[in-house]
């Protein structure tokens, strides 16, 4: 009886903490703000911004050459690109506060936030024409 | 004891609810399936709730592959390279190409001009379509609009033709039509709530989830930012700005929206010409035209045909719109000291 007890408050506890753990998980993002770089539609790389504490500068190989990408605590952008219209550079920082994504059409090169909503002020949207 | 074994199964049961709310996504109604195309030199967003929204995804997608085919003017094969090299002689297009091309020139019409298809050349002797840019001579573009009128291209059901020196080209209302057939794509799928982003283009379906309307802002065509927000339901929002493709020569901005009727760069007073209808197709193509048209013109033809409502930037920041979003419009906080007039009937 004793024996069956304790196993019983060991499994509970357990189970206890583990449920906690998936709450604390589920309602408790600690404000993640994941910049993820597609090639193509394929997410070749996700950097949480908010995770960031080392600056980075990478390329990537897109298809009519190579983008640079600039990596700061809370913000990506792109410096230089191999294409003619420098689009992608002239969009500037994309934060971890949210915002359009950043494309480079010749390159097929997307970096974007997918969880966090752009907003005006405090408002969410939804789509942005222009 | 049995206080224990209660929570044990308790909490069991919680941690069960939690992990089958992480495996099982499709069955609920807020939940989304979304995809992302290159296509008609733009990345297209494509959002569909609930059950039926994977599916619906999908057919999108395949649908944005064939609609983009069909328009194309640089791939070979595609029914507007087609008629633009068959020097004058009828050609046999698509459903979709009648359907748009037919649908297109209507507004050629109802606009008087202001959108033109077949401005195409002028197009690309500015270099806007290979960003070979350079600014042609007075007479350059004199000989070049001679071959501009939409009037001349005929479409009769399925049989296209286009005069031998002429070529026509549906990039300002193919992805109008693309939106429109993605919202009928989704409610042949069951969808009722879903959204579509095509560069600069929105349209959506229904309410968002929760039964809210959806929130699409406008782009400062002065900077950063946002101009405001406007709130629609089952419909498409579309915006022509001139800073979206433009280019410098001696301290002049040149931007892509021609005029057909000077072969220059529209500049008419409007810098941002935004269209809210239920068409995704008239969207687009009035997008194009109001912003040729300017403020004046803009305010006659909403008065004449008014199956739409608009907002436009002008040059001088003050932003101009129609009644019918005038309450639905909110406008950013560093634009609230511009000047807005509201439009009425």
């Amino acid at each position: 009886m004793k024996k069956t007890s304790f196993w019983i408050i060991l499994i509970a506890a357990v189970a206890l903490l583990a449920g906690a753990a998936a709450l604390w998980l589920h309602f408790h993002h600690p404000d993640a703000a994941v910049a993820n770089i597609y090639l193509d539609g394929e997410c070749i790389r996700s950097i949480d911004l908010n995770d960031v504490t080392e600056p980075e500068i990478f390329t990537v190989e897109g298809e009519i050459g190579t983008n640079t990408i600039q990596v700061e605590p809370g913000r990506i952008r792109v410096t230089h690109a191999e294409c003619p219209d420098q689009i992608c550079v002239q969009m500037g920082w994309l934060t971890s506060e949210g915002g359009m994504p950043i494309v480079c059409l010749p390159n097929k090169l997307v970096i974007s936030l997918d969880d966090v909503p752009a907003k005006i002020g405090d408002a969410e949207i939804d789509g942005v024409v222009g | 004891m049995r206080f224990l074994k209660q929570a044990f199964a308790l909490t069991l049961a919680l941690a069960l609810l939690l992990l089958s709310g992480c495996a099982d996504p499709a069955a609920r109604e807020d939940e989304s399936a979304s995809r992302s195309v290159f296509a008609m030199d733009t990345v297209m967003d494509v959002t569909a709730y609930g059950p039926n929204g994977e599916k619906a995804a999908v057919a999108a997608v395949n649908r944005i592959t064939e609609l983009e085919q069909a328009f194309s003017v640089t791939i070979d094969d595609s029914d507007i390279y087609a008629v633009n090299h068959a020097y004058g002689k009828p050609v046999t297009v698509s459903d979709d190409t009648a359907a748009l091309l037919s649908e297109a020139l209507r507004f050629c019409m109802l606009t008087h001009g202001a959108l033109d298809v077949s401005v195409y050349p002028v197009l690309k002797a500015w270099g806007f379509t290979t960003q070979d840019y350079r600014v042609p001579k007075a007479d350059e573009l004199q000989e070049l609009l001679a071959r501009v009128d939409y009037a001349k291209v005929q479409c009769d059901g399925n049989t296209v033709t286009v005069p031998a020196n002429m070529e026509i080209d549906l990039g300002s209302v193919a992805k109008g039509y693309t939106g429109d057939q993605i919202m009928q794509i989704f409610r042949d799928n069951g969808v009722t709530s879903g959204m579509v982003s095509l560069g600069g283009n929105v349209q959506t379906l229904g309410s968002k989830p929760d039964g809210s309307p959806w929130r699409i802002a406008i782009q400062n065509p002065l900077g950063d930012g946002y101009v405001g927000v406007v709130e629609v339901r089952d419909e498409a929002v579309v915006t022509s700005g001139g800073y979206e493709r433009y280019f410098e020569r001696d301290g002049e901005v040149y931007w892509h929206i021609i005029d057909p009727a000077t072969g220059a760069p529209a500049k008419n007073g409007v810098i941002s010409a935004t269209i809210v209808s239920g068409s995704g197709t008239r969207c687009d193509a009035l997008s194009t035209a109001l912003f040729i048209l300017g403020a004046d013109g803009a305010e006659t033809y909403w008065r004449t045909h008014g199956d739409f409502d608009y907002l436009l930037v002008l040059e001088d920041g003050s932003i101009v719109v129609s009644q019918g979003i005038a309450d639905r419009f909110t406008v950013a906080d560093d634009w609230a000291n511009h000047n807005l007039t509201v439009v009425t009937k």
